[in-house]
């Protein structure tokens, strides 16, 4: 498993994106911590359902607390990074972990050079 | 005399050869004479009043005239019942003749001495026309005064063709639609068959539907014979497309990465780019990227399953035990997911499948409390 995980990982990291799409084409990551947030949300995606009922068994008031005890064992036997709650939400062209806008997921700065080129569909600047 | 003779002579072949165009040079009628019936209705009724002056005056010429005005005039007869070319003109043209004569003794005479040889010329020239039409038409030549001898050439020749089109309408080939749908081959015609194809499809336009079909009864026989019913490709209209395509796939093999490599360079470069909003719509719909209108709530998720399926879950409930709390824990969660929209069925008979193999792995700890 370990292993895998670092085929993974390099291949990610070295991955040549598939591209008929005209424009900025990025054949990689634009840092490693980048990489490391696309990696937990992959294991969220995948130790998601198993979660949802581990919590489900945890936040009870019906079954016995010997059993739910049980279960808070078990969630935190699971990787870390597949809680959600570990995701970040950076920017998607440079990685900047603050003043991301979530609709665009774009830093502000990105944001605001896409905007002045007519690049962001619906965006003007604002005058009144 | 002679002056009305003269103008009433010019104001009819100008009103006849030109039409549309009202000539600068009559001054007599001006302004009045807009249309050309109103003229040639002033015209006649002008010429009657000469042509009754003409009588009194020349009365020994006009007894001669008459013996040879009645064949004439019964050829002018037949000409207007002919529908050679039924226009406006002829009509006038008939009006006129008859009118002119009797006032031109020297015009009745030069016709009838050419035209039995015009006669002997239309039958040497090619098929033996009718003698009454090729009659009538240098009796109608003659009726105009300009170009007389061009006028019966071009009649004789349009009386000439008419014949040979229904000559070859009653002999020549017909268009068989079948031959022509199923069977778009370039093929090699004689010139003739080709012109009579042409003629053919040019009389359909004049002659009724009905008309055309007696020659064709007689030719269907003849040219199924020639080419056998059964020969070409079939249309498949009336019956299923027989299996032949499937057996000359199965022999081949799966694709090839060349091939798949090739399918795909054709795609690309036969993909053009699309020319309006439209197609660029239609090209993202294919895509995925626009969705489909109207929007249909369920598309990536159609189970198949009715709602009862979805909310009666129950059934899958018998592994578990019919008291304690599990059970009650196990109603709570049957109960939530019969009231989620965004699970299939599938996922929520995993889900509880799910508890019930936990649960069974956590039968001795819970036998313990």
């Amino acid at each position: 498993m370990a292993a895998a995980a670092l085929g993974w990982a390099l291949r990610a990291a070295r991955q040549v994106l598939p591209s008929p799409c005209p424009g900025q084409v990025r054949s990689y990551y634009v840092d490693w911590r980048m990489l490391r947030d696309v990696k937990r949300r992959r294991l969220a995606y995948e130790y998601a359902d198993q979660r949802l009922r581990i919590n489900a068994i945890r936040k009870n008031t019906i079954l016995p607390k010997e059993l739910q005890e049980v279960a808070d064992k078990e969630i935190a036997a699971l990787p870390r990074d597949s809680c959600p709650s570990r995701i970040h939400n950076r920017c998607v062209m440079t990685s900047r972990p603050r003043g991301v806008r979530r609709r665009w997921r774009l830093s502000r700065i990105v944001f605001r050079h896409f905007a002045d080129h007519a690049q962001v569909s619906g965006v003007q600047r604002a005058m009144w | 005399m002679a002056s009305w003779h003269k103008t009433a002579g010019a104001l009819w072949w100008l009103c006849l050869l030109s039409q549309a165009e009202l000539p600068s040079g009559r001054q007599t009628r001006g302004k009045v004479q807009k249309h050309f019936s109103t003229s040639s209705v002033l015209s006649a009724e002008k010429d009657k009043s000469t042509a009754s002056k003409g009588s009194t005056t020349e009365g020994a010429s006009k007894r001669q005239e008459g013996t040879a005005e009645t064949p004439k005039q019964k050829l002018l007869d037949l000409i207007g019942n002919m529908k050679v070319e039924v226009s406006y003109r002829k009509k006038l043209q008939e009006l006129k003749a008859s009118e002119n004569k009797k006032q031109d003794a020297n015009r009745l005479e030069g016709p009838d001495s050419e035209g039995p040889q015009r006669t002997a010329e239309g039958i040497q020239r090619g098929k033996p026309l009718n003698p009454e039409l090729v009659k009538a038409a240098s009796a109608v030549a003659s009726s105009l005064p300009l170009n007389k001898k061009q006028t019966e050439s071009e009649l004789l020749a349009q009386l000439r063709r008419h014949e040979e089109t229904t000559d070859k309408q009653k002999k020549g080939e017909t268009i068989n639609i079948r031959d022509v749908i199923s069977e778009m081959t370039v093929k090699k015609q004689s010139p003739a068959q080709r012109g009579v194809r042409i003629s053919s499809r040019i009389s359909l336009e004049l002659d009724d539907d009905g008309q055309r079909i007696r020659p064709e009864r007689f030719l269907s026989q003849s040219f199924d014979s020639r080419r056998s019913l059964k020969a070409g490709k079939r249309l498949n209209i009336f019956t299923k497309a027989s299996t032949e395509p499937e057996h000359a796939l199965k022999t081949v093999s799966s694709p090839t990465i060349w091939d798949l490599e090739f399918a795909k360079e054709i795609a690309a470069i036969t993909a053009q780019p699309p020319r309006n909003g439209f197609e660029e719509m239609i090209q993202w719909t294919k895509e995925g990227i626009l969705w489909e209108f109207p929007i249909d709530n369920e598309v990536g998720m159609d189970d198949g399953a009715e709602f009862h399926e979805h909310i009666f879950l129950d059934k899958h409930l018998e592994g578990f035990p019919k008291d304690g709390p599990i059970r009650h824990f196990m109603e709570l969660v049957i109960c939530g997911l019969s009231k989620n929209p965004y699970l299939s069925v599938k996922q929520k008979i995993e889900h509880i499948e799910w508890f019930e193999k936990y649960f069974e792995e956590k039968k001795e700890l819970l036998q313990e409390i």
